[in-house]
């Protein structure tokens, strides 16, 4: 991240970091804009340069336009972004169950792994019926639901699909863990893991395999989850495993 | 050498194992984090006066730990008593005001009542700030002659707002901890105050210190401010004695 020779006057820079793992897959990249917010740049080639600027080789990509205004035509734009490392991530809008339901179909049938749900863009409360109805229906598509959402409220319409729960908080680890438990699909990105334990915890109690790197690139710094990975208690395999190879394989991008 | 003006001792109520004082010294090494200002849980959301002396044990035992006082703004008499009798071991370098987990506000008047005490000791005060309220910070700064106090996470989304407070007044710093590391937050603040208010901190053992130093290291700056916020402006805040 930073040159540890960085010097400047004769004056040594303490913050260093030459211990960032590379990352393989990144599970929670966007593209697009909001339209009630200022920067960072959610421009394709904007977000491509952050992510190879955090060594981020491989992204499941999702666009807020497909979560925002559009499904079809911000998905079909997510399908048509370049670049060997993206992997397409399918936005759909939970406001729209109908829509959603035809789009998770369409999805499947181009060959996209995942749908991506945006409840607190979009103010859907997890017993609306939408959620539990996208979901089944992602789950009986084959689709991954990557999921955005407070975990201790979302959990429950989500039962038996593999999810990855995008917005884990440490404060909420606990509940992750014990519902995890009982859903063998159940994974949690590591973007807001950010404790001194809780990747620690999730291998002790659930092991690596449902742990998930994930920045959020371009909204949140991608350098946190990394050091935290890299400083963490986890050994070589499990590091790779959280730093993609968990991402491929329920993606199945390693059949 | 980095100095954490913003840490902690004690167990926190999440399911997380960060109780022990040798957490606090084996996650100051994952960072290579060489001193940390740190208070009691106990003393911040529980009880403020054995909080306080537990904390005080505990300085005793480690040379890289230094110690808030934590002042509960409702309790103002025991924060004079906790003063007189726990400043004199030297352990003590400031003191920390939880404003939400004691029902006091920034601009509350038992704050300000427990801020103009602070002041009178000339000890630094490292209080939680949230939105808008380093404003308010920064008001009792200009309003209160001596006091010195930390923003700590700078406000966390309103980091704006910090930047206006910290640029109003002479005596206010800005720590950036925050479990949401927002891209570009802690370099949008460091290019726009003084870098001689800009201070490290993490907030551990309830956050790691990746969030932070994370944070830091993205917003690449220049080598003579990155040792400014890594302890040369709190070795000067807290008046240490450095080697």
């Amino acid at each position: 991240m930073k040159d540890p020779a960085n010097r400047s006057g004769g004056v040594a820079n303490p913050f260093t970091a030459d211990d960032l793992p590379p990352i393989g897959l990144d599970i929670d990249v966007l593209v697009g804009r909001y339209a009630d917010r200022p920067g960072p740049s959610g421009e394709p080639a904007d977000v491509a340069a952050a992510l190879a600027a955090n060594g981020i080789a491989g992204a499941a990509v999702a666009n807020l336009r497909a979560a925002l205004f559009d499904m079809a035509s911000g998905n079909d734009e997510t399908a048509a972004l370049p670049g060997p490392g993206v992997v397409p991530v399918g936005g759909v809008d939970l406001r729209d169950p109908l829509g959603a339901e035809r789009e998770v179909v369409r999805l499947a049938a181009r060959g996209f792994r995942a749908i991506r749900l945006f409840p607190d863009d979009q103010h859907v409360e997890p017993d609306f019926p939408s959620v539990r109805h996208v979901a089944r229906r992602a789950t009986e598509a084959g689709l991954v639901v990557l999921a955005g959402g407070d975990v201790r409220r979302f959990w429950r319409p989500l039962r038996g699909a593999t999810v990855v729960f995008l917005d884990t908080h440490f404060y909420h680890l606990g509940d992750f863990v014990v519902v995890a438990r009982d859903e063998p699909g159940f994974h949690t990105s590591t973007r807001l893991l950010n404790s001194p334990d809780a990747l620690e915890t999730v291998l002790a109690q659930l092991g690596a395999e449902r742990l998930l790197y994930g920045s959020r690139t371009p909204l949140y710094e991608a350098v946190v989850p990394r050091l935290r990975l890299a400083r963490s208690g986890l050994d070589q395999a499990a590091r790779a495993a959280v730093a993609g190879g968990n991402a491929h394989r329920i993606l199945g991008l390693d059949r | 050498m980095i100095i954490d003006v913003h840490g902690h001792w004690g167990p926190w109520f999440f399911s997380m194992e960060v109780g022990d004082v040798a957490t606090n010294l084996a996650v100051m090494d994952r960072y290579g984090i060489d001193l940390a200002v740190v208070s009691a849980t106990e003393a911040i959301v529980y009880d403020v006066a054995a909080g306080n002396r537990a904390m005080a044990r505990v300085l005793e035992t480690s040379d890289r730990l230094l110690g808030y006082l934590t002042v509960n703004p409702r309790q103002l008499g025991n924060a004079e008593r906790d003063l007189r009798e726990l400043l004199p071991s030297g352990n003590f370098v400031g003191v920390k005001i939880h404003t939400d987990y004691t029902g006091s506000p920034v601009d509350s008047a038992q704050t300000r009542e427990a801020l103009a005490m602070v002041a009178a000791h000339d000890l630094p005060a490292l209080v939680h700030t949230w939105g808008s309220t380093p404003l308010d910070l920064a008001q009792a700064c200009t309003d209160i002659p001596g006091l010195r106090a930390i923003a700590g996470h700078m406000g966390a989304d309103g980091w704006r707002h910090a930047v206006e407070a910290a640029n109003s007044v002479d005596r206010l710093w800005l720590e950036p901890c925050f479990s949401h590391t927002r891209t570009g937050r802690f370099a949008a603040v460091a290019s726009a105050v003084d870098p001689r208010r800009l201070l490290f901190g993490t907030d551990a053992t309830l956050i790691d210190p990746a969030a932070a130093y994370g944070a830091v290291l993205a917003a690449n700056l220049p080598a003579e401010t990155a040792e400014r916020v890594a302890w040369r402006n709190a070795a000067e805040l807290f008046r240490l004695d450095l080697p």
